[in-house]
């Protein structure tokens, strides 16, 4: 009755379904995960011991006023113009009529510079504009140039040796020729602080910073960099 | 250095040493081959729990036992365990009652001995390869493990090389090696579940063929 020999119905469903099973878990792997491994993107931090500082840029001095003077004859008339209708009827209601009079000349004096900008407004535009990106990029440049003095002056800063009994006001400048590998051709005593020690000290730190950071544009270089006037004070 | 590892499946199963290669071959057709007894076990044990329960209903619904049995007779291939170790009984049963002569103890005796002889092969057919989930189960586990391990002596072969030692050198080869640790693990934990859970059904289906087998008796005595 009970042979051994029996079918057995499920071997190729089965066979299949353990296929399938692993079909699904390796593409799960494969499709699943992102193998790609991406690395963190790299950051560069520069520590500097002080900011750029304005006041050394001789540039800087020539672009203020340039970045300043575009705006004004755009902007006066406008900002002065609306407050003057307002200005005007009020007088004529709560003033007597005397004071009226010495008013009234004003206005007429005013108007004339009105037109002036209207009509060379697109010139004024032009030039404007061209200032505008002049001035972007000096300010750019500037903002290198900052940006390396700033450098040499820290680094040079470091390794100051602050003789003792220096008075705080004590204002060492420097004419320094500088070579474009950084290296310190010249550096000549231009105004003494008055104190032979930190002159000597920070002639002595100007020598020990070669070579010193320079920026990358050899123009840049050649324009500012290669005579450097550096002003040291004790504080700063 | 590359700045960039292609850590993907198939590239780290491409880069790695030919051992670890074979171990993982090793452990895909294990774990096809256990993922394949798997699912045909779950079907047999069902189907078998199925008929069995069909049969339960149907012998004790009706009590003509030559029905039963001509019935079960007809239909041979659809029979399941229980119905066999029934038809086993009956005509050991009905075998010895024609022999004459023989006491009542004796005919039971016999009767019983052909179920438990049938009880036998069908715990055997159930049971069968459910012994090779087992193997699959303890052992893929090391078999992953040993061929990590080579991977990783290999990785840091490599690093004796290099002067300057870092992560990246031996990163890939490690991440390489775990793979066949994931694979074992992969054949592994499906098998002993799989195993764990048959080997239960099957304890449970054995006991209900055995006190099938006890009241059959009964049923069988009071005939007699």
């Amino acid at each position: 009755m009970s042979t051994l020999v029996r079918s057995e119905p499920y071997k190729l469903p089965a066979g299949l379904l353990a296929v399938a099973v692993h079909a699904v878990f390796f593409g799960l792997l494969y499709f699943g995960f992102d193998w790609q491994t991406q690395p963190p993107q790299g950051m560069v931090v520069d520590l500097w011991d002080s900011l750029p500082t304005t006041k050394l840029t001789a540039d800087k001095k020539t672009e203020a006023p340039r970045k300043v003077e575009p705006p004004k004859p755009v902007e006066t008339p406008k900002v002065v113009e609306p407050p003057k209708p307002v200005e005007q009827p009020k007088p004529e209601i709560a003033l007597p009529d005397k004071k009226k009079q010495p008013e009234k000349p004003k206005p007429v004096v005013k108007p004339e510079p009105k037109p002036v900008p209207k009509v060379d407004i697109q010139a004024q535009q032009q030039a404007a504009a061209e200032q505008a990106a002049e001035a972007a990029q000096a300010a750019a440049r500037g903002r290198v140039l900052d940006e390396y003095v700033g450098r040499i002056r820290a680094k040079i800063r470091r390794n100051i040796v602050m003789p003792p009994d220096v008075a705080d006001d004590a204002l060492a400048i420097f004419n320094v020729t500088l070579l474009p590998d950084g290296s310190v051709l010249v550096a000549k005593l231009k105004k003494s602080s008055g104190n032979d020690a930190y002159d000597s000290a920070v002639e002595r730190a100007i020598l020990k910073s070669q070579p010193l950071p320079l920026p990358p544009d050899v123009t840049l270089f050649n324009r500012n960099f290669r005579n450097l006037e550096l002003k040291f004070k004790p504080k700063e | 250095m590359e700045v960039t590892q292609d850590l993907s499946f198939v590239h780290m199963i491409e880069n790695a040493s030919v051992l670890v290669q074979l171990v993982l071959g090793l452990l895909l057709l294990a774990s096809l081959i256990s993922w394949w007894y798997i699912f045909r076990k779950l079907f047999e044990i069902k189907l078998a729990t199925r008929q069995t329960a069909a049969f339960e209903d149907a012998f004790w619904a009706n009590s003509d036992l030559n029905r039963l049995y001509q019935d079960i007779a007809a239909a041979q291939d659809e029979a399941g365990s229980m119905e066999r170790i029934f038809a086993a009984g009956f005509t050991e049963f009905i075998k010895l009652k024609k022999k004459h002569g023989m006491d009542n103890a004796a005919v039971m005796d016999g009767t019983r001995r052909a179920m438990r002889a049938t009880y036998q092969r069908e715990m055997d057919n159930l049971e069968s390869h459910l012994s090779f989930l087992a193997t699959v189960g303890s052992v893929s586990p090391y078999v992953g493990l040993f061929g990590t391990v080579w991977g990783i002596m290999n990785a840091f072969r490599g690093l004796a090389n290099v002067g300057q030692a870092t992560l990246a050198h031996v990163a890939p080869g490690i991440a390489e090696a775990l793979v066949a640790t994931a694979m074992g693990l992969f054949a592994a934990i499906p098998a002993v579940v799989a195993y764990n859970r048959y080997v239960h059904e099957v304890t449970r289906l054995s006991s209900r063929f055995e006190s099938f087998m006890e009241e059959f008796s009964n049923v069988l005595q009071r005939q007699s």
